[in-house]
């Protein structure tokens, strides 16, 4: 399919002056899941609903390879598969009967609506109650329907928006692994959730975006690399007060949770710490030194601040 | 107590926080109370400020016509200029203007003055009537008809020696003869009420497609279907036209319910016969404009509506409010004369008249074509505007 360009993306809604997307610039290559991070009100949705075709009026431009997406659209009318936040069907219909109507508004019929019905009911699992009313299933059920019915035309670009929001881990278990089996094939996917460790384990690249703008973006693992020489260590007992006051004075040590620490020291300096952690009787049960995870780049670069 | 408390100051913050429904509680009631005052104001008076037109039209000339139209004008009956002939007389009857013409017959002075004889056919007078005209009204008419013509016999009697001495030459029912004709009514007689209620609540019931229209729409907003569709580029207009179809035929069926429900039950259960129409084209035509402008009136509502209160008001007791001044609750023969003037504001009264010319008065095409083209010309407005609105929305604030 090649890359979706995000280029200089601005939008704001009639009436307002509030900018809800600031010049957003992404790239988004076909070869694996791209997370979207951002806090509530980050403009997520909005980019996705421009993105969808659901929004308009956006400024900056939509290009898949250099090819307007709109243009792409017109080609390829069902390219672009979008599982929205909502558990977006009809509840008073069947699971099969959203399938069908799904497909068929999307020009799907006869025995090819047939095929990818019975092949989205089997890769989401839902084979066993496709004739149950589809507002009676329990929330995995209806989050994989949900996703069911965005890859009824085999879409070049799926949109996620927090797919997994709200389900029971087992639910959330396979909807990453199915999620993590689309990728690859040539398929654009972008995926946002306010789950940390979800993005961190499906995505190769990220983005996190607050207030409408992009602050950072990359290849996760260059995105978590952290130069200022970071050591997170995760102890099995706190440390003992004098031992942290002094850390605190030494090397910035600050706690993140019980009995896990993050400090500021040299390279050289780091393995020194770790004995002198073990001697005071905290046996360190993690150590990352030079990596950040997501969620401390998330909170440090979105602030602690509410959002809603 | 205080848990009572705390209940009763939740409930009064939910309610006050419900406009919609304060609205419904309170602003429906005032309306009504306006709109029937007005409506019955008539019914509730001593005499009658109701005027229902007539005139009467004389084989033998306009100086009989008007002498008889003299003496029947008065309480509530109005004289107008007769009509050029019968058939004039018929197609202004048809329409309900006048809602009453006495069409006398040829030598009916000359046979005022010989001895009674119910064959006499110079004695069989003949009244066109509009169907849709209360029989109430129709009977007081009748009376004040025979009255008259036995007004004219004392008149004549007292010029002929001997006719006064003859007890049996002012017989009512040998000195003339009253044939009511309801015009266009295949009856032949007086409208039942089954006729008048039909089409008045078929067309109220064909309106409150507006309820399920709104709820599975603001269903699909919520879900987020709507939303998921135009990713999927289904154009609004085959949204909309999507919806369109299934209740048109909803309403045919209402339609075909209601007709069967007034030709096989009411009499079923006592009640007088639906008089089925002569032609069903027109009664399609009419039933197929209503409809139309039923569902675009619902698509309206359930475009602007965010909520299912929202849709209440807007959609269910607009349709009550638009009953009621239209003639659906309160016919407007019965209404007074400055209410009547406000009926037709309302499209439900388009779509009663239509109705009616087809049932009632088993009109022709060019009866029903007003009334079809009025509603045709709301339902492309109304159907225009909520494309408007959904291409509005698009562009607007997502939940």
């Amino acid at each position: 399919m090649g890359m979706l360009n995000i280029e200089g993306l601005s939008f704001h809604y009639p009436g307002s002056t509030e900018t809800v997307l600031d010049g957003v610039t992404l790239v988004i290559p076909d070869d694996g899941i791209f997370g979207l991070l951002g806090p509530n009100g980050a403009g997520k949705t909005t980019l996705i609903s421009i993105l969808a075709g659901q929004l308009r009026g956006a400024t900056g431009s939509i290009a898949v390879s250099s090819e307007p997406l709109e243009s792409v659209r017109r080609r390829q009318p069902h390219c672009l598969g979008l599982v929205p936040q909502e558990c977006a069907f009809y509840p008073m219909l069947t699971c099969l009967e959203n399938l069908r109507f799904f497909g068929g508004v999307q020009g799907l019929h006869g025995v090819r609506l047939r095929q990818r019905v019975e092949s989205v009911a089997a890769f989401a699992r839902i084979e066993g109650t496709l004739k149950r009313r589809a507002g009676q299933l329990s929330g995995g059920l209806k989050r994989r329907l949900n996703l069911a019915i965005g890859l009824l035309t085999e879409p070049d670009i799926l949109l996620l928006d927090e797919p997994t929001v709200g389900v029971d881990p087992q639910s959330r278990a396979f909807l990453l692994d199915s999620i993590r089996s689309l990728a690859g094939r040539g398929r654009i996917i972008l995926y946002t959730s306010h789950y940390m460790e979800e993005v961190q384990s499906i995505c190769n690249r990220v983005a996190i975006i607050d207030r409408g703008k992009v602050l950072v973006s990359g290849r996760l693992d260059e995105v978590l690399l952290d130069g200022s020489g970071s050591l997170t260590l995760r102890l099995r007992a706190p440390l003992p007060e004098a031992l942290a006051a002094d850390w605190r004075t030494r090397y910035a040590l600050r706690e993140e949770g019980v009995a896990r620490y993050i400090l500021r020291v040299q390279s050289e300096t780091a393995a020194q710490v770790i004995e002198a952690a073990r001697a005071a009787g905290c046996e360190p049960l993690a150590i990352d030194y030079g990596r950040r995870d997501l969620e401390q780049l998330f909170m440090q670069l979105t602030n602690r601040s509410l959002r809603d | 107590m205080h848990r009572l408390l705390a209940l009763w100051n939740k409930e009064w913050l939910a309610l006050a926080r419900d406009v919609h429904g304060l609205a419904v509680l309170f602003v429906m009631p005032a309306a009504f109370i306006v709109i029937m005052s007005l409506a019955l104001s008539d019914v509730y008076k001593d005499e009658t400020g109701r005027q229902t037109d007539f005139s009467v039209l004389a084989a033998e000339g306009p100086t009989l016509a008007e002498r008889v139209a003299q003496r029947l004008e008065g309480d509530g009956f109005r004289a107008v200029p007769a009509p050029a002939d019968e058939a004039a007389a018929r197609a202004g009857v048809r329409q309900g203007k006048p809602g009453l013409v006495l069409l006398v017959p040829r030598d009916f002075e000359r046979g005022l003055r010989e001895p009674p004889d119910r064959t006499n056919p110079s004695q069989a007078l003949t009244l066109l009537v509009d169907p849709a005209l209360p029989p109430a009204q129709l009977a007081v008419f009748q009376h004040r008809v025979l009255g008259t013509v036995l007004g004219l016999r004392v008149s004549a009697a007292i010029r002929i020696p001997g006719m006064l001495d003859n007890a049996g030459a002012f017989d009512l029912k040998r000195v003339a003869t009253l044939s009511v004709e309801a015009v266009g009514n295949p009856r032949a007689g007086r409208p039942s009420s089954v006729q008048q209620n039909v089409p008045a609540w078929l067309i109220f019931g064909m309106f409150f497609v507006v309820m399920p229209i709104s709820s599975l729409f603001i269903v699909e907003r919520r879900e987020g279907t709507l939303a998921r569709l135009a990713s999927q580029q289904v154009p609004n207009s085959l949204l909309l036209l999507g919806k369109v179809v299934p209740f048109f035929v909803i309403n045919l069926g209402q339609a075909l319910l209601m007709l069967l429900a007034g030709h096989t039950l009411v009499p079923w259960l006592g009640g007088e016969v639906l008089a089925l129409p002569a032609r069903w084209d027109l009664l399609a035509a009419v039933t197929a404009s209503t409809s139309l402008a039923a569902i675009s009136w619902g698509l309206l509502v359930a475009a602007c509506a965010r909520t299912m209160e929202q849709a209440t008001v807007i959609g269910g007791v607009g349709n009550i409010l638009a009953a009621a001044i239209g003639g659906i609750m309160v016919p407007r023969f019965v209404m007074a004369e400055t209410m009547q003037a406000w009926v037709d504001v309302s499209p439900m009264a388009w779509a009663l008249d239509g109705f009616h010319a087809v049932i009632l008065r088993q009109g022709a095409a060019a009866d029903v074509l007003a009334p079809c083209l009025k509603l045709l010309l709301l339902a492309a407005v109304l159907f225009a505007i909520t494309l408007w609105v959904h291409h509005r929305q698009r562009t607007g604030p997502t939940a």
